[in-house]
């Protein structure tokens, strides 16, 4: 038995929504409908995390990694959702370079850390006392960067240069995986959002694997360095966007879910405006 | 605490923070409850900031935060680790001028609505 639908007897957008799922073949379309209805419902109030709620809740960012390497299968299942992630136009303008070797990473360590010496020996003005000729000729070129490319240099990072430069800190925390995320300079729109999306894909599945991630920005210091580049195999219209470190965590960084900042929620409705945190 | 109240003086939006200036640039406002703490080191291990350090006799390790430690910035990791919910972040840091947090609310844990 056919049935036929004429658009113009939709009487409300539910009915349309009843159209959009349980393509079996065979079922009429009340059926469908009872099925969509019997199955499909709001969580309660209060209700416990789900899955994917429990695998963002307990993630945290991990930058100290026992040495065994994480199977490459594992590997592989994470990138795979990464695949998935909506991007923009559907353009999809990711690549990976999946690093697993040792000497490898040792070399894209090592550049990180040259670039952060470099650029602490010439703006970090922390290194001179107060009221010193260095430090004040140093301030105020580091001010004039800052303001041209403030969150390069915002604070934060500031302070994580310095640390690598003076080997507090690894560029890569010594994770037995690097994964560059490589953006395609051509796609739709923000591209650089696109690789955000496809990043938290990949972190929030390794996190429900108990593999441990952390984001590395400064992964894109290795771009002024063309010979690596090659040998990456990092070629325009491709460039270093993201790099996600990958192993297993030391310690149990999620046998309990941190307290976090809240944030300004700013929601209309029913013409009515309020602020929520 | 730190002098927040200082920090939230200056007004120029255009103003950039002076890194070191503690008026200026507020890190580290972590809570540690002693009496929780055994001394397992898990938080000195993976403090992204290196900023703590273990301290007292060798059968009462406690820990604490390095005497010039700079950078916390609240990400609670040492929290996670801990198995006596000992050690946390207290407030976000923060900065005067044009880094100065702003729509940010009071730390919480995970709510259920």
């Amino acid at each position: 038995m056919s049935e036929t639908l004429d658009l113009e007897d939709l009487e409300d957008l539910d009915d349309l929504e009843d159209l959009d799922c349980d393509l079996e073949v065979g079922t009429t379309r009340s059926e469908r409908t009872a099925l969509r209805r019997s199955t499909v419902h709001d969580i309660e109030p209060g209700a416990d995390w789900n899955d994917v709620e429990h695998a963002i809740l307990t993630r945290r960012s991990i930058r100290k990694f026992k040495g065994r390497q994480p199977p490459a299968h594992m590997i592989r299942r994470i990138l795979e959702m990464g695949r998935f992630a909506p991007s923009q136009g559907n353009c999809q303008p990711w690549s990976f370079v999946v690093v697993r070797d040792k000497a490898m990473i040792a070399e894209m360590e090592a550049y990180g850390v040259a670039v952060c010496k470099g650029m602490t020996a010439s703006i970090d003005y922390t290194n001179y006392a107060e009221g010193t000729e260095q430090r004040s000729a140093i301030l105020s070129s580091t001010q004039e960067l800052n303001r041209q490319n403030p969150n390069s240099f915002h604070p934060v990072p500031m302070t994580a240069i310095k640390a690598i430069a003076n080997g507090r800190f690894a560029v890569f925390h010594k994770a037995p995986t690097v994964i560059l995320i490589l953006v395609d300079r051509r796609g739709v729109g923000v591209p650089e959002v696109d690789v955000g999306v496809v990043g938290t894909n990949i972190v929030l599945a390794a996190q429900s694997l108990g593999l441990g991630t952390c984001w590395v920005g400064f992964s894109r210091l290795l771009s002024s360095n063309a010979a690596l580049l090659e040998k990456l195999g990092v070629a325009p219209p491709f460039e270093i966007a993201e790099a996600i470190c990958v192993g297993y965590p030391i310690g149990n960084p999620t046998q309990q879910t941190i307290a976090r900042q809240t944030h300004q929620i700013t929601w209309w409705e029913d013409g009515e405006k309020q602020v929520l945190f | 605490m730190t002098d927040q109240s200082v920090a939230k003086a200056i007004v120029d939006p255009d103003h950039l923070p002076i890194w070191d200036d503690p008026r200026e640039a507020l890190y580290h406002r972590v809570t540690i409850e002693l009496d929780k703490c055994d001394g397992c080191r898990l938080c000195v291990v993976v403090c992204p900031a290196n900023l703590l350090e273990l301290f007292g006799p060798k059968d009462n390790l406690k820990a604490r935060l390095k005497a010039d430690a700079t950078g916390c910035m609240s990400c609670n990791n040492c929290y996670a680790v801990c198995a006596g919910q000992g050690i946390y972040a207290t407030e976000p840091y923060d900065f005067a001028g044009y880094y100065e947090q702003k729509a940010i609310g009071a730390f919480a844990p995970p709510r259920k609505f």
